[in-house]
């Protein structure tokens, strides 16, 4: 239990650092950290929210299922922004080394280090489901985008409309004739 | 010992193939080119189209050529710098606005974080400030003397490939939807700034298809879709038979009528791709409800303007087609349907383009009586404005139990609302037609609304992760009204948007649908001698 109690005593330390290294992933990320309110910063908002809520599961070993909204509202940002799967997945790892540091600066507490393995292998699960996620938003996307050109809204160029291959069906005959 | 592994992870999360450095930018932002890989940039444009539209009266679309944005060469025109500075030239010399822009901006700040690219992206480059920066700077260098002498020192860069090539990457992130303006304390128009980038861009025949392509079908058939006439009026004819098999109605529309009072233009989506066919529907059942006298027209079959995205010679050209249009009907006004830009080009750059349209009559309600003296001049009134006329004066015998399906909140499309201000009429006909609808946010709706992220012409496929990026903003918004208060219904006044926000809400919000506050009308109506069938979706129910 002592472990428990030092995740609630540091969780705001441990937190704070997981979301400033996340976020430091962004090229410009002094705006993404320091905005508070989630509708003027949605990508700072969202990943704050969904990684203290993630700490908040995984310290307390609960359902890996339970992962998965948390890490959904960060995994369905990272997916569609410019970085390689392991930047969009690899700062979930990193609150393994924030809290094994955090707690080793923690002269009464230094020695919970060693109890760290359950906690580190849910980490490692989140990992994982970080990954499934990352690829069905990826998949997810693809489906969009497929879908925007099946119903039409593509249309305005290479148009199939009628008078367009009315234009088509034109040209072809005129070739033909041409040709004869 | 968790130290370096830390610091190991960084290594290898930042050294990946991508954008993000993990660290403060270590150079400055003028050494940092642009990079152009698949789903970053739209396709250039057709040459066939640059040629088709150069040939035009009264454009200008010189240099067509086949061209890759991910080519060094991008086989740019011999003495393409002159050509450039000459354009910016002239520029400063015609609108003394960009002049003003160029000027003024004390770099504040206050704009940088308010565009939904930045946020999307946290890209430095689509802060508004530094999106014109990369013009203001080859300003500062040719035509300042601080510039001329100082260089770089005092903000200033020569025109090189590197500069083009940022503009082209830069000018098509932004959406032109003017929200950075609303803050800006000295009111510099960025979208003005953007719209000046592409017009340079276009004169060394640096364009993209999807706006290129649209502005001359308009430009040859009246819309986008390059539908003839006879095909245009097939698909009205469709919905029509669609609202008769659904509400008994039989709807009695014209095309091309001489004599009728209105003219009635909306954007081509609406009466060819959904889900803008059932806001089609909604204005064909109101005003066969309310028995007025007008008619389409199969010639201005558009009110998009991608002109706005081009240049401002093909702007006025393609504005000017619909007022031609009502000259030779001879009506009286123009009613305009849910569109966004045509509406930005109508109140704000018609008159001193086309206007003042003084052929026609101050648009007057014959139903209600009511003047529209905010459209005194253009003579072109908004649907919504229209209808919540309608509503006000109880014209309108509305059951809102038929929009039982819906639960909706509402978009503020950039154009209508920062743009001619029209913020409260679809609210208010919201009210009556919905039992009850929600406001998203108090910092993501009317003036401040954030955009769908691919208005100006950048719907298009290839580069829909960009999309979903800096749709972002808007669609975390609509999310929040999702889980609170079960809103299942994103309503807007904008056919882009109809468009633009379906696929988004695939993305970020599956099962929220995309509708146009007309839809949600014609679903209310009740109709005189109507054989309704059991409407469970309204006018989206297949029997």
């Amino acid at each position: 239990m002592k472990l428990d109690e030092a995740f609630r005593n540091h969780r705001e330390k441990i937190v704070d650092r997981w979301v400033d290294y996340t976020l430091s992933t962004y090229e410009s990320s002094s705006f993404f950290k320091k905005e508070k309110d989630k509708f003027a910063n949605p990508v700072g908002g969202n990943i704050r929210e969904g990684l203290d809520s993630l700490f908040g599961l995984l310290a307390r070993n609960a359902d890996p299922q339970e992962f998965v909204a948390p890490l959904e509202q960060i995994m369905r940002i990272r997916a569609i922004q410019e970085f390689a799967a392991s930047v969009a997945v690899g700062p979930i790892h990193a609150v393994k080394h924030i809290t094994r540091e955090v707690l080793e600066k923690d002269k009464e507490r230094r020695h919970l280090v060693a109890d760290l393995y359950d906690f580190e292998f849910a980490v490692d699960l989140a990992v994982l489901a970080a990954f499934d996620l990352y690829m069905q938003c990826r998949e997810r996307l693809y489906q969009v985008r497929i879908q925007e050109i099946k119903t039409g809204n593509y249309i305005l160029t290479d148009s199939k409309c009628p008078s367009n291959l009315l234009k088509t069906n034109i040209q072809e005959s005129l070739k033909a004739v041409e040709s004869h | 010992m968790a130290v370096p592994k830390l610091e190991q992870l960084s290594k290898s999360v930042v050294q990946g193939p991508s954008l993000a450095t993990g660290a403060v930018p270590t150079k400055d932002w003028m050494d940092v080119p642009a990079i152009f890989k698949p789903g970053n940039y739209a396709y250039p444009a057709k040459q066939e189209k640059v040629e088709y539209l150069n040939s035009q009266k009264d454009l200008h679309f010189p240099n067509a050529r086949e061209w890759s944005p991910e080519d060094d060469d991008w086989k740019l025109p011999e003495g393409w710098q002159d050509i450039i500075l000459k354009g910016l030239k002239e520029r400063l010399d015609k609108f003394r606005s960009l002049k003003i822009f160029m000027d003024c901006c004390v770099r504040c700040g206050a704009c940088a974080d308010k565009c939904h690219f930045f946020l999307g992206t946290g890209d430095p480059k689509n802060m508004p400030v530094l999106r014109a920066e990369l013009l203001r700077s080859v300003y500062r260098n040719e035509f300042t003397i601080g510039g001329k002498i100082l260089g770089k020192m005092a903000g200033g860069r020569e025109m090189t490939v590197g500069v083009l090539k940022e503009w082209f990457m830069y000018s098509y992130q932004c959406t032109e939807c003017r929200r950075c303006s609303v803050f800006c304390p000295y009111g510099i128009d960025t979208a003005e700034v953007t719209m000046m980038l592409r017009e340079l861009l276009h004169l060394v025949g640096v364009g993209i298809n999807w706006i290129l392509e649209p502005a001359s079908n308009s430009n040859r058939t009246g819309n986008h879709m390059g539908l003839q006439p006879h095909t245009f009026k097939d698909n009205v004819d469709f919905l029509a038979d669609d609202v008769e098999n659904l509400t008994g109605i039989k709807i009695n529309h014209s095309f091309n009528r001489k004599g009728a009072e209105v003219l009635f233009i909306t954007p081509s989506a609406d009466v060819f791709a959904e889900p803008g066919l059932y806001t089609a529907m909604g204005y064909l059942l109101l005003f066969e409800h309310i028995g007025l006298d007008y008619t389409w027209s199969t010639y201005a079959s558009e009110g998009g303007n991608f002109g706005l995205f081009t240049n401002n010679e093909l702007m006025k050209k393609l504005n000017g087609k619909m007022y031609a249009e009502a000259k030779r009907l001879g009506v009286k006004y123009i009613i305009g349907g849910e569109c966004g830009h045509m509406w930005r080009v109508v109140h704000q750059y018609m008159d001193t383009m086309n206007g003042p349209a003084d052929f026609l009559e101050v648009p007057k309600s014959s139903i209600t009586g009511t003047t529209f003296n905010n459209a005194a001049s253009t003579k072109m009134v908004h649907i919504s404005e229209f209808t919540a006329d309608l509503i006000k004066n109880g014209k309108l015998k509305l059951d809102k139990s038929r929009n039982a399906h819906v639960k909706a909140t509402f978009h503020d499309s950039c154009n209508p609302a920062r743009a001619m201000g029209l913020i409260d009429e679809p609210r208010y006909i919201l009210d009556h037609v919905l039992d009850n609808w929600v406001e998203m946010p108090e910092n993501t709706i009317r003036e401040q609304t954030f955009c769908c992220g691919s208005g100006t012409g950048l719907n298009t496929d290839e580069i829909m992760e960009l999309r979903m990026r800096s749709g972002l903003p808007r669609a975390n918004a609509v999310k929040h009204v999702i889980d609170k208060h079960d809103v299942n219904t994103l309503s807007c006044v904008c056919a882009i948007d109809r468009a633009t926000l379906t696929s988004l809400m695939n993305y970020w919000n599956p099962g929220c649908n995309v509708c146009g506050v007309s839809e949600l009308v014609g679903n209310a109506l009740v109709m005189d001698g109507e054989n309704r069938q059991e409407l469970d979706e309204g006018l989206r129910t297949l029997v």
